[in-house]
C-alpha cells in the first residue's frame, strides 16, 4: 500500500466505525458486571457527597411547596424520556441523548444528580442500559460530573456574555463530552494498559470516539432547537422551572 | 407469552415492563427476587470464574425463558445492548498499542503495532463471560420484578421515602410521557417532519420543547388529582402480601452451593 492509500483506508476505517458500529451508541453506560467490585463501591462511596447534597437541595424545595413533587418527578420522567429517544441520523443508526447537559440547565445540577439515579436505575432495569453494580459509576459520570461541567460552562458562557444559543450549545455538547472522558478514565483506571492508566484512557477515549464525538455534537444542536422552541413557547414553565431566574 | 401476543406493547420502552408484569415469578416474594439475583450477580463478580460464570449465563438464560416467559429472540435481543459493549470493552483490553512489534500476534497500523497475546485473550475472554453473568442476574431480577415492586423493595429496606416516593411517580409519569410523545411523533410525522435531516432535527427539538410543556402542565394537574383525594405529603400504595416460601430459600442455597462446588472443582 503507498502512504496515499494506506490512509484513504485508515479514513474509511474511521468512517465505517463511525457509520457502520455505530447501532447502539446508548451514551456509554457501563454495562453490569464490567467494573471489579472495589470499583463499584468506591464509585458509590465519591458519588454520595453529591447525592446527599442534592436530596437537601431537593427536601429545601419540597419545604418551601409541597407541589414541587409533581414538578420533579415529571422533570425526572422527562430526562428519562428524551434520553430514551432516537435521535435524527443520516445514517440509520440508532443514537440517544444523555439530556444531562439540557437536564443542568433548566432543573440546576443538584437536583438533576438525584433524579439522574432514578433515571438510572428505570434505564437499567426498562430498557438494559447501564446496571446495578456500575450504578455508582454512571451516576458519576451521567448525573455528576457531566451536568455540573454543562452547569458551570453554561454559567461561565453567561457571565462572559456570550450568545445564549452558544451557551446552551456549548453546555450541552461539552457536559456530553466529558461524560464520555469520564467513563473512558472509570473504565481506564479498572483496567490500566501495561503502559500505564494514561495510555488506557487513550485506547478508551479512542475506541467511542467515532460514536460519542458527532453524538455531542448533534446533542448540542438538538438542546439548542429545544430550548429556542421553550423559549417561544413556554416563558411561565421555564420561570417555575428556575430557568429563567438562571439568565 | 403466546396469550397475550395480540396485545403486546408496541413500545421498546415499555418491552421489559411488560414482561416483569406478565411474569410468571411475578407471584414471588419481591425482597426475595431483588435479594437473590443481586446475590448471584454478586457471587459471579467475586468468585470470577469462567465456568461460574458460563453456568449463571445458561441457568439465569433458562430462569428468564421458563420462569419469566420472554421468547428467546426477545431475551436475545435485550442481550445485544450489552453484547456490544462488552465485545468493544473487551477488544480494547485484548489489544495492546505499542511502538516495537510485541507480544504473540501483532499487526502493523500506520507508525504502531496492535498485539495481542493468549494470556491478554483469555483475561479479556474471562471478563466478556463474567459480566455476562452479571448482566444474566440482573435480567432476571428486571424481567421479573416491576419498577414499582422495587421502589416498594427500596422503601423496605429504608431507603428515605422522598425517593422512593419520586421512584413511584416517575415510574408512572414515564408511561404517561412516552404517551404523549408517540403522538406528537406521529403528528410530525403525517406532516413530512421527517422528510429530511434538516427538519428531523427541528421536530425532535420542537417534540422536545413540547414535551416539557405538557409535562409540567400536567404536573400541577396530578398534583391537584393527589390532593383531591387526600394526599398530605404521603403516598402509601397497597401490596399484594407475598410470603417467601421455604423450598425458595432452600432453591437459592442450593444454587449458591452448586456456584461454591464449581469453583472449587474449576478453580485455578
Amino acid at each position: 500500500m503507498t502512504k496515499k492509500q494506506r490512509k484513504r483506508f485508515i479514513l474509511c476505517l474511521v468512517l465505517a466505525m463511525a457509520f457502520g458500529i455505530a447501532p447502539h451508541a446508548n451514551a456509554m453506560h457501563i454495562m453490569e458486571g464490567y467494573l471489579p467490585l472495589g470499583f463499584c463501591v468506591a464509585w458509590g462511596i465519591i458519588s454520595l457527597p453529591f447525592l446527599m447534597s442534592g436530596f437537601f437541595s431537593i427536601q429545601k424545595k419540597l419545604r418551601q411547596n409541597r407541589k414541587n413533587i409533581t414538578m420533579l418527578a415529571m422533570s425526572g420522567a422527562f430526562i428519562f424520556v428524551i434520553s430514551s429517544l432516537k435521535i435524527p441520523s443520516v445514517t440509520g443508526s440508532c443514537s440517544h441523548m444523555t439530556g444531562t447537559g439540557l437536564g443542568a440547565i433548566l432543573f440546576g445540577p443538584g437536583a438533576v444528580s438525584i433524579l439522574g439515579i432514578i433515571v438510572l436505575i428505570f434505564q437499567a432495569v426498562l430498557l438494559a442500559h447501564g446496571g446495578l453494580t456500575s450504578l455508582g459509576a454512571n451516576t458519576f459520570s451521567m448525573a455528576i460530573a457531566g451536568p455540573f461541567l454543562a452547569y458551570g460552562v453554561y454559567r461561565l458562557c453567561k457571565k462572559c456574555r456570550v450568545n445564549r444559543r452558544i451557551a446552551v450549545f456549548l453546555a450541552a455538547a461539552l457536559g456530553d463530552l466529558f461524560t464520555y472522558c469520564v467513563t473512558s478514565f472509570q473504565l481506564a483506571i479498572a483496567y490500566p494498559s501495561e503502559s500505564g492508566i494514561l495510555m488506557s484512557a487513550v485506547k478508551f477515549l479512542g475506541v467511542f470516539a467515532p460514536t460519542q464525538l458527532p453524538l455531542a455534537i448533534v446533542e448540542g444542536c438538538l438542546t439548542v432547537v429545544l430550548m429556542i422552541t421553550l423559549e417561544n413557547y413556554a416563558q411561565p414553565e421555564l420561570k417555575n422551572a428556575g430557568y429563567l431566574e438562571n439568565r | 407469552m403466546k396469550r397475550h401476543r395480540g396485545y403486546r406493547h408496541s413500545h421498546k420502552l415499555a418491552d421489559m415492563d411488560f414482561y416483569a408484569c406478565h411474569s410468571g415469578l411475578r407471584d414471588w416474594n419481591g425482597c426475595y427476587k431483588v435479594g437473590s439475583a443481586l446475590w448471584i450477580l454478586l457471587l459471579c463478580l467475586v468468585l470470577d470464574n469462567l465456568w461460574v460464570s458460563i453456568f449463571v449465563i445458561v441457568t439465569m438464560g433458562a430462569l428468564n425463558r421458563k420462569g419469566n416467559r420472554i421468547e428467546i429472540r426477545a431475551y436475545l435481543r435485550l442481550l445485544r445492548i450489552p453484547i456490544f459493549f462488552l465485545a468493544t470493552g473487551c477488544a480494547v483490553l485484548a489489544f495492546e498499542i505499542s511502538k516495537e512489534p510485541a507480544g504473540e500476534w501483532s499487526v502493523a497500523l500506520y507508525q504502531c503495532y496492535l498485539y495481542a497475546d493468549a494470556e491478554r485473550l483469555w483475561q479479556a475472554a474471562k471478563l466478556f463471560f463474567r459480566a455476562m453473568g452479571a448482566v444474566s442476574a440482573m435480567y432476571f431480577m428486571a424481567l421479573s420484578t416491576p419498577a414499582w415492586e422495587l421502589a416498594s423493595v427500596l422503601q423496605k429496606i429504608h431507603v428515605p421515602k422522598v425517593f422512593t416516593e419520586l421512584m413511584h411517580m416517575i415510574y408512572r409519569f414515564i408511561f404517561i410521557l412516552a404517551k404523549v410523545r408517540k403522538t406528537m411523533k406521529m403528528a410530525a410525522c403525517s406532516r413530512m417532519g421527517d422528510v429530511d435531516f434538516k427538519t428531523s432535527c427541528r421536530t425532535f427539538g420542537q417534540i422536545g420543547g413540547n414535551l416539557l410543556i405538557v409535562s409540567l402542565k400536567k404536573a400541577n394537574t396530578y398534583y391537584d388529582a393527589m390532593e383531591s383525594r387526600g394526599y398530605e405529603g404521603e403516598m402509601p400504595f397497597w401490596e399484594q402480601e407475598k410470603p417467601v416460601r421455604m423450598w425458595q430459600i432452600l432453591a437459592l442455597a442450593a444454587y449458591t452451593m452448586a456456584l461454591a462446588a464449581l469453583w472449587f472443582w474449576r478453580k485455578p
